[in-house]
């Protein structure tokens, strides 16, 4: 019967891994569309008389933190004449359950026009409320720059800072805070990355 | 086992909503809008319907030492292949669901029909069950999603969870008084029960 029970194994494993590569064509085009629907809306107050430029590719230097992908893709913001802006993608590492995928928008001084969770695996109820779906929570960055507040209180309200954690899920804030702070931090020294023609 | 009774038993008498009570937490979390409604509910009978058909195709294959292992196994390869392809067809459904199509794997309506029926019955007997188990459930969990959400704009308490265990509450107490009316007329059933009752005291086979 064991031989049995691992050839039920195999067979459902095969099943899983067909029905898998069938999907995943169409998964990440979804998702793909997903997140452009997610950039426009993020974009949406930078676009006065611009339009979303094709992203970029960046290399970074050695010393650029974790949140930033190696290489960066930058989605630049434009006018005829100038850029206005720049979305990209931040990743929060310390996630509860995984890494935790988030979009800013920020405008050319740096000022967070809003930034979005595009993918997480946080516990229903409890670090979902990053959604904006679910809370307003990830709404209060917005208008804020780097130079705002001081490096202290980059923080959620447990670690002395001044942003709100949720009751019963600390970590979940926290990973979204402090990669934040230290995305921000970063860039503010090093703003040519974020340029659409440095 | 009668075919009409599967149907019936599925959808009406012993609705696996309303009567067995089976598979609550989805019905109950996820009922506050008809579009994830729908969703849950066919993603759902979905599972069901393969999860009958499978383990009825291999029930002279397993015996009792591995049969739960196996079961769990067909309901969460399933599962898994519904959540493939919500996330490759409704992506924005997907996101909606979240947890609650994972979760489709600890239904217990589900493993409870592998275990009261597909696991002694024939393919074709244990697909309609499935077809008929499932269809009872997602009637009741778009009820709900219609009720819910068409109240949500006048009584902010049915978008609520303690909105769904009321709605819920209503809808099987609605199904009891219809049912209680049903019995009240005298139907040759019951003639037959008791002429039953009478006979069987002296041989209980």
């Amino acid at each position: 019967m064991t031989v049995r029970l691992t050839l039920f194994g195999l067979i459902a494993s095969l099943f899983v891994g067909l029905v898998y590569v069938m999907t995943k064509p169409l998964i990440i085009e979804a998702k793909e569309q997903a997140r452009q629907e997610q950039l426009y809306l993020l974009a949406a107050p930078l676009l006065a008389n611009g339009r979303i430029a094709s992203p970029v590719q960046r290399e970074l230097p050695d010393d650029a933190p974790a949140s930033l992908e190696h290489p960066l893709s930058i989605t630049p913001i434009v006018t005829d004449s100038e850029q206005t802006g720049v979305v990209l993608p931040i990743t929060a590492l310390k996630g509860y359950s995984g890494p935790i995928e988030l979009l800013l928008a920020l405008d050319q001084q740096q000022r967070i026009v809003g930034i979005r969770a595009i993918e997480h695996r946080e516990t229903p109820g409890l670090g979902d409320r990053i959604e904006t779906r679910k809370s307003d929570w990830i709404l209060a960055f917005n208008g804020l720059k780097y130079d705002d507040l001081a490096p202290k209180d980059w923080a959620v309200k447990n670690d002395g800072g001044q942003f709100d954690s949720f009751t019963g899920a600390t970590i979940t804030p926290r990973a979204v805070v402090d990669a934040l702070n230290e995305t921000l931090a970063y860039l503010a020294q090093h703003p040519v990355i974020l340029e659409a023609n440095p | 086992m009668k075919l009409s009774t599967v149907w019936l038993d599925g959808l009406w008498d012993r609705n696996p909503g309303l009567i067995q009570l089976l598979g609550l937490c989805p019905l109950l979390a996820v009922s506050n809008t008809l579009e994830n409604a729908i969703g849950l509910g066919l993603a759902t009978l979905f599972v069901l319907v393969l999860s009958n058909a499978s383990i009825s195709l291999i029930r002279t294959l397993v015996d009792d030492s591995i049969r739960l292992p196996v079961f769990v196994l067909v309901i969460a390869a399933l599962t898994t292949c519904a959540e493939l392809l919500v996330q490759a067809l409704d992506y924005q459904l997907y996101q909606s669901l979240g947890i609650f199509l994972p979760l489709i794997v600890t239904n217990c309506l589900i493993l409870g029909r592998a275990e009261a029926l597909a696991k002694r019955e024939t393919v074709f007997m244990s697909t309609i069950d499935g077809l008929a188990q499932g269809l009872g459930f997602f009637l009741v969990l778009v009820t709900l999603g219609a009720l819910r959400e068409w109240m949500s704009s006048t009584l902010i308490l049915a978008a609520l969870p303690p909105g769904a265990f009321i709605a819920l509450g209503l809808l099987v107490a609605l199904h009891q008084w219809i049912q209680g009316k049903l019995k009240q007329k005298p139907t040759e059933r019951s003639v037959d029960q008791t002429n039953r009752r009478v006979r069987t005291t002296g041989d209980i086979s």
